[in-house]
C-alpha cells in the first residue's frame, strides 16, 4: 500500500511517501512560511528522485488540523485537487495525533503542542499501550491511546491537566519554544523536551497513521473534506460575542414563570412542566433555577434540586433562534458553580437518546453516560439517558 | 444583439445559502480550430467570495462555467469576510470543479491546461485554487496558466463577442478595481488611469450602506437609481488633473455623506432614491467621460466595459449612447460575465497558454498582483 502524505499544518512544510513498511522518499523544510511556493516543487522533487508512479498511490494523507487556517487550507486543497485528479481516497489525521505519532514506542505520556497564538496552544494529551498478538510473543506492538482529545486551550490549562496525570510528560511541537519558560513555572511532573531530529510534524509520521487509518476504513470522500480549525473566524466571533453579550443569565423570579413555562412547552410539548410544577420547584430551598433573558425576553432555562449533595437538573430549556451559539453551555456551567455553592458534589440528569445536540453538550461538560432508563418519554416513546458528572472525574 | 437569452443558465441553493450557477455558451461549436486542435482549458477562480470552475474551448467557447457564491453567507457582516470566504472555497472547490467537468460533458484527459487566478485577490482566498490547480497540474501532468484576475473580467468581452480582437479601450470596474486600460493585443496591457483612492464599486458599497441598502451595493444603488431623480443633488465630480485619466472616487462619496449628515442635522427627510440616483450619475459621468476622451487620444474605435460595475445599467446606457454618438462599436459583457466567474479565467488562460506562457510548481498567489506586469507575473522559476 503506498500513501503520499503531506502537512503544512505548522511551521514545517513536509511530504512524505511510504510503502508498506518502507518510506521511500521524506522531504520536510522549516524555513521561513511559503508552503504555497514549497509544498508542489517538493513533490515534484521526489517524484522525479523516486520515479513515483502517480497512479500506483492507493490513498492521499493530510493533516486534518488544527494548525495556521491558511497552512491548512493549503494542504487541504492540495490534497483535494490529488485526490480529484488521481481518483484516490482521502485520509485526514487530527495534526497533533500524527505530530505525537512522531514518539511511537515511547511509554510516557506524550503531549505535542502547537502556538495557537492569543495565549493559548493547540494540543493533546496521548500514550502508547504495548499490545501482543498472544502470550507466548515477545514483539510488543503499540497502539497510540488517546487520553485527551486535541483541542485549543491555555498553558495553564493544559499543565494543570498534564500535572493531574502526574507522570513524565514527553513535550514536542512550535509550542514548546513559545512557552518553555511558562511551563517549566507550571509543570510540577518531570518533563522531556524532544530534541529537533522528531520535534515538529513530520509527514512519514503522518503517512504511518493514515495507513492504520486506511487500514480500519477510516478514508473518507475528498469532495466534501474540510480542514478542522478548532476555532471560529474572527468575525464569527465577534459576531458570536456581540450576540451573547445581549443575552443575561440570572436567578428566576416568579414573574418569569409564565414565560418560562412558555418555553418549556414550545421546546417539549406535552411533555412541558405545568406553570404550577415550575413554580412550585423553583421556588423550593433546595433548588437553584437560572433563566436567561434577551431584550426582556426569556430564551433560556434550567435548574437543579440538591438531593444530599447530588444534583439533579431539570428544564434545560433554549429558545429555538437561541441554539447554537453557546448560551446553553454558559447556562449550565453557571447553574454547576451555583449548585455547587449550594452544596452539590456531584449532577445527574436525564436526557432522550435521540437528543444529540443535548447530549454532545453534557458530555462537553464533563457528564458521563451511566445507564438508560428504558421508554421514559412519551410523544414519541423514547429511552432516557442516564448522565452524571462525579466529583473528581472529570 | 444581448446574448443573455442563448445562454442556458441554471441556479440552485445548497444547504448553505451558497448560490451554485451554471451557465454555457458553447453549444453551437463554430469557434472550432481549422486544424482541429482545439485547445481547452479549465480554468478555476477564487480570489475572493465566489468559487468557480470552468471549460472553455479556444478561448470563446464557454463549454461550463460554474459559479458558487457565498454572498449569503457575508451579507449579516456587510462584506466579504476573507476567512469565512476562503473556508467555503475549500469546501466547494472540488465539487464546483466536478461539477464544471461533468457540464462540459469532459474528463481531466480532455484538458489541455490548467488555469488559475493568482491575483490580485484576498490572498487566504486565492491560496485554495492555485493550491487545487497546482495539485490537478501535477497528478494530470497538464500545465499550469496563472492569470491575473483583471485581465481575466477584460477577456470576458472575448466569450460574449467572437468577434472581437484587440486593440480596444476597456474600463474595469469592481469593487477592488477602477483601471482604463488600453488593450494593444492579446495579453499586452496598458493602464492608462486608475483609481487614486476608492475602487468605483467599493462607492457604491459605502454609499449603500450610509443610505442604508445593505450589502452588496451596486445592484442595490442601480436599482434604487432607477426609481430617483439623477439630477437632484449636484455632487461633485471628482479631476484628478486635466491631463490624467485616473479617478478619485472617495471626495465623491465623502460629499455623500456630508449631504446625509447635513440633511439629518437639519431633521429633512432623505430621499434615497435620488441621493442613489445622484449619486450613481457622478460616477458615470467621470467614468464615461474619461473612457471616452482615452478612446480618443489612442485612436481606439472599440471600448469595451469589465468588472462587477460593468453590469451596472446606467453606465452601459450611457456607453452604449456615447459610443453611437461617436461612431465607435461597444461591448459589455453579459452580468453573469461580469461578475467573478472562471470562464473568463479560462479566456485569458489560453491567450496566455497559447503564447507559452506556463507557470512552475511554485506559483504562488500574489495578493496585490499588478496589471500586465509581466515581471513579477510568474517570479518563481519554472520548474518545467
Amino acid at each position: 500500500m503506498k500513501i503520499l502524505a503531506l502537512d503544512t499544518s505548522g511551521l514545517v512544510c513536509t511530504v512524505a511517501v511510504t510503502e508498506d513498511d518502507r518510506l521511500l522518499a521524506e522531504f520536510s523544510i522549516q524555513h521561513k512560511i511559503t508552503h504555497s511556493e514549497l509544498l508542489l516543487p517538493m513533490m515534484e522533487q521526489i517524484k522525479d528522485r523516486i520515479s513515483l508512479d502517480m497512479g500506483s498511490i492507493d490513498a492521499i494523507a493530510v493533516s486534518a488540523g488544527p494548525g495556521s487556517f491558511t497552512g491548512l487550507r493549503i494542504g487541504a486543497a492540495t490534497a483535494k485537487g490529488l485526490c480529484l485528479a488521481l481518483n484516490k481516497p482521502l485520509v485526514a489525521v487530527p495534526t497533533l495525533d500524527a505530530l505525537a505519532y512522531n514518539m511511537y514506542g515511547n511509554d510516557n505520556i506524550v503531549c505535542p503542542m502547537m502556538d495557537a497564538r492569543r495565549s493559548q496552544v493547540y494540543t493533546g494529551i496521548y500514550t502508547f499501550v504495548p499490545e501482543k498478538e498472544n502470550e507466548n510473543q515477545h514483539e510488543l506492538k503499540y497502539r497510540m491511546k488517546t487520553i485527551m482529545p486535541q483541542a485549543a486551550l491555555s498553558v495553564e490549562a493544559i499543565a494543570e491537566k498534564l500535572n493531574e496525570i502526574g507522570k513524565t510528560v514527553i513535550l514536542l511541537g512550535d509550542g514548546i519554544p513559545v512557552y518553555r519558560d511558562k511551563l517549566d513555572e507550571l509543570l510540577k511532573v518531570n518533563y522531556v523536551i524532544v530534541p529537533a531530529l522528531s520535534n515538529r510534524q513530520r509527514a512519514a509520521s503522518l503517512a504511518v497513521l493514515a495507513g492504520i487509518y486506511f487500514r480500519e476504513g477510516k478514508s473518507q470522500d475528498a469532495d466534501s473534506f474540510s480542514p478542522e480549525y478548532l476555532r471560529a473566524s474572527q468575525a464569527e466571533r465577534e459576531a458570536k460575542e456581540k450576540k451573547r453579550a445581549q443575552v443575561k443569565i440570572r436567578a428566576i423570579s416568579a414573574e418569569d414563570i409564565t414565560e418560562a413555562a412558555a418555553l418549556e412547552k414550545e421546546n417539549l410539548g406535552s411533555e412541558a412542566w405545568t406553570e404550577k410544577q415550575l413554580l412550585e420547584m423553583s421556588t423550593r430551598d433546595d433548588s437553584v433555577y437560572l433563566v436567561a433573558e434577551k431584550s426582556g425576553r426569556i430564551v433560556g432555562l434550567c435548574g437543579v434540586q440538591n438531593v444530599s449533595g447530588e444534583g439533579e437538573i431539570f428544564n434545560v430549556s433554549v429558545a429555538r433562534d437561541c441554539r447554537k451559539n453557546g448560551l446553553a453551555f454558559e447556562m449550565l456551567t453557571e447553574l454547576l458553580k451555583k449548585g455547587e455553592e449550594a452544596g452539590c458534589h456531584s449532577y445527574t440528569l436525564e436526557v432522550r437518546e435521540g437528543n444529540t445536540p443535548a447530549r454532545k453538550l453534557y458530555e462537553k461538560l464533563g457528564f458521563v453516560n451511566e445507564g438508560v432508563r428504558p421508554g421514559l418519554y412519551d410523544n414519541p416513546k423514547e429511552d432516557a439517558v442516564i448522565y452524571w458528572k462525579r466529583k473528581g472525574t472529570e | 444583439m444581448d446574448k443573455t437569452n442563448k445562454e442556458k443558465i441554471e441556479r440552485r441553493t445548497d444547504e448553505d445559502g451558497v448560490i451554485f450557477m451554471s451557465i454555457k455558451n458553447g453549444e453551437e461549436d463554430t469557434e472550432r480550430k481549422e486544424d482541429g486542435k482545439d485547445i481547452t482549458i479549465l480554468a478555476i477562480e477564487s480570489s475572493c467570495d465566489e468559487t468557480a470552475a470552468a471549460i472553455v474551448r479556444n478561448g470563446r467557447e464557454v463549454l461550463s462555467n460554474i459559479i458558487s457564491s457565498q454572498i449569503a453567507l457575508h451579507t449579516i457582516y456587510g462584506g466579504v469576510v476573507p476567512e469565512i470566504a476562503s473556508r467555503k472555497h475549500v469546501e466547494k472547490i472540488n465539487g464546483c470543479v466536478r461539477a464544471a467537468l461533468a457540464e462540459a460533458g469532459c474528463t481531466l484527459e480532455d484538458i489541455d491546461a490548467i488555469a488559475v487566478t493568482y491575483g490580485p485577490g484576498l490572498v487566504g482566498a486565492l491560496l485554495v485554487g492555485v493550491s487545487e490547480a497546482k495539485a490537478l497540474s501535477f497528478a494530470t501532468g497538464k500545465p499550469l496558466v496563472g492569470v491575473h484576475h483583471i485581465e481575466g473580467h477584460i477577456c470576458a468581452n472575448y466569450i460574449e463577442y467572437k468577434e472581437l480582437e484587440p486593440p480596444f479601450m476597456c474600463l474595469v470596474a469592481s469593487g477592488g478595481h477602477s483601471h482604463l486600460v488600453h488593450v494593444k493585443d492579446y495579453g499586452v496591457y496598458d493602464i492608462i488611469g486608475q483609481t487614486r483612492d476608492d475602487a468605483a464599486g467599493e462607492a457604491f458599497d459605502k454609499v449603500a450602506r450610509a443610505i442604508g441598502l445593505g450589502y452588496p451595493g451596486g445592484p442595490k444603488v442601480d436599482k434604487a437609481a432607477r426609481e430617483g431623480n439623477p439630477d437632484a443633488i449636484n455632487f461633485p465630480r471628482a479631476k484628478t488633473s486635466e491631463k490624467s485619466y485616473d479617478f478619485s472616487f472617495s471626495g465623491l462619496k465623502s460629499a455623500v455623506l456630508n449631504y446625509l449628515n447635513q440633511a439629518e442635522m437639519k431633521g429633512e427627510e432623505v430621499n434615497k432614491n435620488d441621493v442613489a440616483a445622484s449619486f450613481q450619475k457622478a460616477v458615470v459621468d467621470v467614468l464615461s467621460e474619461h473612457t471616452m476622451q482615452a478612446a480618443k487620444e489612442y485612436g481606439c474605435d472599440k471600448i469595451a466595459i469589465a468588472g462587477g460595475v460593468a453590469s451596472n445599467t446606467a453606465l452601459r446606457e450611457r456607453l452604449e449612447m456615447e459610443c453611437a454618438k461617436n461612431g465607435m462599436t461597444f461591448y459589455r459583457p453579459a452580468p453573469v460575465l461580469c461578475t467573478d466567474n472562471a470562464a473568463m479565467i479560462g479566456a485569458a488562460g489560453y491567450y496566455e497558454f497559447i503564447k507559452g506562457n506556463v507557470a512552475g510548481m511554485d506559483l504562488n498567489a500574489v495578493p496585490n498582483l499588478p496589471l500586465g506586469d509581466r515581471e513579477r507575473r510568474y517570479h518563481g522559476r519554472s520548474s518545467k
